[in-house]
């Protein structure tokens, strides 16, 4: 026990620990937010996941041949878009429930990248060049990059917070998402103010795609790995606002950096698989959502025409 | 709209034949070897009705919460800890009874898996499909926890428990020349009947049917709506056990990480496929049953399996333009 305080305590403990909780809570936070966009505007987003894994296979396909990171980044991000494009047209134009339109596209996506990444990825050269970054402002012995995905995802929520509450865009999209009827009554189109809500899921989610396959160096099979679901997650612990969840996927992503630290490590006398780690972020999740965690509260107007 | 769907639905065919086009091979090709991998040689056909079985019954599990009014997208996770379940068991106790207990416990497991979505949606008005979603992650994280540790076989490199002895194995009823039938898939198309049965000729499956249609009205005709959805979510996540311990007992004789290839996402797409009835079930299931079994073949032509998951979303997609579309429509 006394050894397992010391190990905690210790500095580069401490370290690692906090650099791998932002590194895990990058992607979250990402995908967290374009959750929020669609969510707040009304349309109901299981697809983080599916948008997220497109990106992320296509930022691969591009980056590798072209050797240009922003290309590959840039072209994630537009396939997330026209994934979100077709998100709407199924939700807003064909008025599919948005359930269903939502675990399609996470099947199309999931097949689809399965596919492209079979016809289209050279397994021979795969290091993904990433884009610029600052490298090792700890110092040498202290290896941590900040990429500009890390910023990104910290300013967003920061950034959409004041937007929801203080501009005209974000107050039609909170009117919108919370009563769509009584929105359309003083002449807000909510087609039109989902389907940029939705353009700029598309491009947050296809952001932590980018992200998580730059940081991984190759593209693999389902690489996205449930991270959107978390994403999702998060943004229902932090009761749909930008900030509570930002710091719910922090909260998520520590427990992924822990779970990678104290993997074969005994905590009081047992060793904790490291799949028992994994689940608690869906644990949290369903408790809160039985509002054991204080009342959350969805968008009024979610799922609604 | 009616142009529009068939815009839609013609827009989908054509990427997927670009896509295969692009990509060097044939359309034609690759269908028929869709259609002769699962139906070309009797071994085939077996193999697709192995896929079909789980697709039935899952399928009809979705369906019934679909009747309700809820979406079971849990039914991954729900069969998925029936399989664990009627694995340990049957593993435990040898023979009929150890099977008979097995599937009985598998059931029972699908349905206490169901059960906090359901109390949430009844009673804490927390939406089924977000917290089935986490469910479901947590019952494939848990049993992978429990493959890989307690009851891991410990002579198998692998995640997995051990295989079931033969005399605790549901053997093939019909043998003959390659062609395979399991008792599974006869128990799954009883269940499909004998639900079809309740749903009509029940006053629980009349009022599982009123709170789906419109939860107000049956609140003032006098139902109890928060029992009838958590019955209902109950009743559709012990189908989902079932299907796996039979899953275990007729194919698999174990339970591994990684168990389902994704038969509950499939499932959802045989709910909303078989339409009003739940005869429709069965070419449903049989349809996805061809996509999972022909896709296996076509990976022989150098095509990816993935192809079949992007047939599969457009399906779904191109039923649900046409049946589940909400009513209104402003702008």
């Amino acid at each position: 026990m006394t050894e397992l305080l010391a190990q905690l305590t210790g500095g580069t403990f401490m370290f690692t620990l906090i650099t791998g909780a932002i590194v895990f809570a990058t992607p979250y936070a990402l995908a967290a937010m374009g959750g929020y966009t669609s969510e707040r505007s009304g349309v109901m987003n299981i697809a983080l996941e599916g948008k997220m894994l497109m990106s992320a296979c296509v930022t691969a396909i591009v980056a590798l041949p072209t050797h240009n990171a922003l290309l590959g980044v840039l072209a994630g991000m537009g396939s997330a878009i026209l994934l979100s494009l077709f998100h709407w047209l199924l939700t807003q134009h064909f008025q599919i429930d948005q359930i269903i339109s939502g675990m399609a596209i996470n099947a199309i996506s999931f097949g689809a990248t399965n596919f492209l990444a079979g016809k289209f990825i050279d397994q021979a050269n795969n290091q993904i060049p990433i884009l610029p970054l600052w490298k090792n402002p700890f110092g040498q012995n202290q290896p941590f990059q900040i990429t500009i995905f890390m910023l990104l995802a910290f300013l967003l929520p920061v950034l959409l917070a004041y937007y929801a509450a203080r501009s005209r865009g974000g107050l039609r999209m909170m009117a919108v998402g919370s009563d769509p009827e009584k929105a359309r009554l003083i002449g807000v189109q909510p087609r039109r103010v989902r389907l940029v809500a939705l353009i700029a899921a598309g491009a947050f989610t296809g952001l932590a795609g980018a992200m998580i396959v730059s940081n991984a160096g190759s593209f693999t099979d389902n690489m996205t790995a449930g991270r959107g679901f978390i994403a999702l997650a998060a943004l229902i612990v932090g009761g749909w606002r930008p900030i509570p969840s930002l710091l719910a996927c922090l909260a998520f992503g520590v427990f992924d950096a822990l779970q990678l630290q104290l993997q074969g490590t005994a905590l009081f006398g047992v060793i904790v698989p490291s799949p028992v780690w994994q689940s608690v972020p869906y644990v949290v999740t369903v408790i809160a959502l039985a509002g054991f965690l204080g009342r959350s509260r969805p968008p009024a107007g979610l799922g609604k025409a | 709209m009616r142009w529009q769907i068939l815009a839609l639905a013609a827009g989908c065919v054509g990427l997927i034949i670009l896509a295969l086009v692009a990509s060097g091979s044939n359309p034609v090709e690759v269908f028929g070897k869709l259609i002769s991998g699962s139906f070309g040689t009797p071994a085939n056909i077996s193999g697709t009705l192995k896929e079909t079985t789980p697709l039935l019954m899952l399928g009809l599990g979705v369906y019934l919460a679909l009747k309700a009014g809820l979406f079971n997208i849990g039914i991954e996770g729900q069969f998925i800890v029936g399989a664990f379940t009627c694995a340990v068991i049957a593993l435990r106790v040898p023979g009929p009874f150890g099977m008979l207990l097995g599937v009985a416990g598998g059931t029972v497991a699908g349905a206490v898996w169901a059960l906090p979505a359901g109390w949430i949606r009844a009673y804490r008005g927390g939406h089924e499909v977000i917290t089935t979603i986490m469910l479901n992650n947590v019952a494939a994280l848990l049993t992978t926890a429990l493959v890989a540790g307690p009851f891991k076989d410990p002579t198998d490199e692998s995640p997995t428990t051990a295989s079931l002895a033969a005399s605790s194995q549901l053997h093939p009823i019909l043998n003959q020349g390659g062609l395979q039938v399991s008792a599974a898939i006869l128990i799954g198309t009883a269940c499909v009947f004998a639900l079809a049965w309740w749903l009509r000729r029940t006053v629980a499956g009349y009022e599982l049917q009123a709170v789906g249609a419109n939860p107000t009205a049956a609140k003032f005709a006098g139902v109890k709506a928060p029992q009838v959805i958590l019955r209902a979510m109950c009743v559709s996540g012990a189908l989902g056990g079932l299907a796996g311990g039979l899953q275990v007992l007729a194919y698999d004789g174990r339970f591994y990480q990684g168990f389902s290839p994704g038969y509950g996402f499939d499932a959802l797409g045989v709910a909303l496929l078989a339409g009003n009835s739940p005869i429709g079930l069965f070419p449903s299931a049989l349809l996805f049953g061809v996509l999972q079994k022909g896709g296996t073949s076509i990976q022989f032509l150098g095509v990816p399996k993935g192809i079949t998951y992007v047939i599969l979303g457009f399906l779904i997609v191109i039923a649900a333009t046409v049946r589940y579309r909400k009513v209104k429509n402003h702008d």
